[in-house]
């Protein structure tokens, strides 16, 4: 009965395609990545080893620093300023009856956006001479400010440009977890006398930790993935105020063909990231038992 | 009464976020019927004193949005189905065929990939098309894209084939049908919703990737439209009201889908990794 479903030859026919692709492209270049961290290469010619010749490079480089800050810019902005604000409207929404369904799938809308289409709304908004910004500071008597070209405004242009486009996202990942709550726990309180703020900080947070820390753990990871918003607002500038860790790699390995630097800016990608998860998996993460209700 | 005043409060303060997410597209689209940046300057709340639908025009025929558009249209559409139909095969024999070490193994393996961060990966992908003599071409976007989308898909695709009951297969085993029989004529029409979900999800995926694309393409005429509009605004950027036009075209798509499937496209979406 078996004989169907127990062939050697289709089972290959069928894994094959996505394992040639996935070890093409995820597999192999993360290996590359790592044995080409180690050289010195242009791109023409052979790679020459040079051992940690670049990482020594990276380490003492005051731009590559400069990346790695603004990444923990988004890290920390995300996890301490976003979440927060996350949670807040989450509560907010799943405590009105009216409206909800709109308020749920309007905030979600940026999110299925592109982000270059983001990033050129944005640049819009924080243009200068004719920016809604600007045009509303002028009319109220404020100074002008240069968003994306002023060195102290340009990483706080970009921040809440990325909160903009991501808070809907995770509101609707924590709402759902909300709304999953069992509505007796929430009418017993009511009963015992518990207000609203009671309820929501001593039932409602407690029931969704395990959400929360997978959106800190998912927004943590989105800090690192965010470049794409950094090259089109701003293309790192100005004068690297802004780049990342990875927009950094890019203008060298691709803009400057230093294969072989770049590489090992993406190797550090590599562990910074596993760090971070490993020390988010250590001290949060084990802490937040499944809840169950 | 103090009831009704916080819920008054709570709308009133979800109101303002709400403004805070639409304004900006409504900013927009005002914009783009405006006459040049000076209307839209002295007046950037209201209505355009006259509807200049021709900054679409332009911006559709002069900046080549059009071109962009359908390179988008087709690179996305093809990539999402390629990953379907490449992740579909490969959730059947890990979920339904009996090689329950092998494909636990393999399943796990596939896993990996949504640990591994995408940029990191950027530079040694690039460095792979180029060996490959691809880079510059619309495969250098193609191949990644479609590659790119497999751990979310397959992730997605085996748990609901794992939901299907076995009974199914084996009724068809009886029947004569081979694991090829089954798989077409049994397991993937059963799996349509899904298929959608992971279709709708890596099309949205896809038609708004834009690292890959700036970096991998090089000509004008292969540009997808995220690029396309950065290189307009970096072009035009003296005409905002077309520069809106272009950024209208790039939302309505993904708008309209939005707006017919949310409900699928949120829990795609939610179910895969993501940033923010």
């Amino acid at each position: 009965m078996n004989k169907a479903l127990r062939n050697p030859m289709t089972y290959v026919f069928f894994m094959l395609p996505i394992l040639v692709l996935y070890i093409l492209f995820f597999i192999y270049p993360m290996i590359d990545a790592f044995a080409k961290g180690f050289t010195k290469w242009n791109g023409i010619g052979t790679p020459k080893f040079n051992g940690l010749k670049n990482f020594d490079k990276a380490f003492s480089d005051e731009n590559f620093w400069n990346s790695v800050k603004n990444n923990s810019y988004f890290i920390l902005f995300s996890v301490f300023v976003q979440v927060p604000i996350i949670v807040f409207f989450s509560l907010l929404i799943s405590n009105v009856k009216k409206l909800k369904g709109l308020y749920k799938t309007a905030v979600f809308i940026p999110a299925v956006m592109s982000t270059a289409v983001v990033g050129i709304l944005w640049s819009f908004i924080y243009e200068p001479d004719i920016g809604l910004f600007n045009v509303i500071l002028t009319k109220i008597g404020i100074n002008p400010v240069m968003w994306l070209s002023d060195t102290n405004w340009a990483m706080v242009s970009i921040l809440i440009t990325n909160a903009w486009q991501w808070t809907g996202f995770y509101i609707v990942m924590v709402l759902a977890a909300i709304l999953s709550i069992p509505k007796e726990i929430d009418e017993a309180a009511v009963i015992d006398g518990a207000n609203g703020f009671q309820r929501a900080i001593s039932i409602t947070m407690p029931l969704i930790m395990p959400i929360i820390s997978v959106v800190i753990m998912l927004s943590i990871a989105g800090a690192m993935k965010a470049a794409d918003i950094v090259i089109v607002m701003t293309k790192g500038g100005p004068g690297g105020a802004t780049d990342v860790m990875a927009t950094y790699m890019l203008k060298y390995g691709i803009t400057n063909a230093k294969y072989g630097y770049g590489n090992s800016i993406a190797v550090l990608i590599f562990i910074f990231t596993l760090i971070i998860t490993a020390i988010y998996q250590l001290l949060i993460a084990r802490r937040n038992e499944r809840v169950e209700y | 009464m103090i009831r009704s005043m916080k819920k008054s409060v709570s709308h009133i303060i979800l109101l303002a976020y709400l403004i805070a997410i639409l304004y900006p597209f409504l900013f927009v689209l005002f914009s783009s019927v405006k006459s040049d940046n000076q209307e839209i300057a002295s007046n950037p709340f209201g209505l355009p004193s006259s509807f200049h639908f021709e900054n679409y025009h332009e911006a559709w025929v002069n900046a080549k949005i059009s071109t962009y558009f359908i390179n988008s249209l087709y690179i996305a559409t093809l990539c999402s189905i390629a990953t379907i139909l490449i992740s579909s095969l490969a959730a059947f024999a890990i979920t339904r065929m009996r090689y329950l070490k092998i494909s636990k193994g393999l399943y796990q393996f596939i896993l990996i990939g949504m640990l591994i961060p995408g940029n990191a990966l950027l530079l040694p992908v690039y460095i792979l098309l180029k060996d490959a003599n691809i880079l510059g071409t619309h495969l250098a976007l193609i191949i990644p894209y479609t590659a790119g989308a497999i751990p979310f898909t397959v992730i997605i695709l085996s748990a609901f084939m794992r939901s299907i009951p076995s009974e199914l297969e084996e009724a068809s085993v009886m029947d004569g049908l081979s694991a090829k029989g089954i798989f077409w004529r049994i397991i993937l029409p059963i799996t349509v919703p899904a298929l959608v979900t992971v279709f709708i999800v890596n099309f949205i995926g896809n038609w708004n990737e834009f690292l890959m694309a700036n970096y991998f393409i090089s000509t004008d005429e292969l540009r997808t439209l995220p690029v396309g509009m950065v290189g307009f605004r970096d072009t035009y950027n003296t005409n905002y009201a077309q520069m809106s036009a272009g950024i209208v075209y790039s939302i309505v798509p993904v708008m309209i889908i939005y707006g017919v499937l949310q409900k699928q496209i949120i829990e795609g979406l939610t179910a895969g990794s993501v940033k923010g």
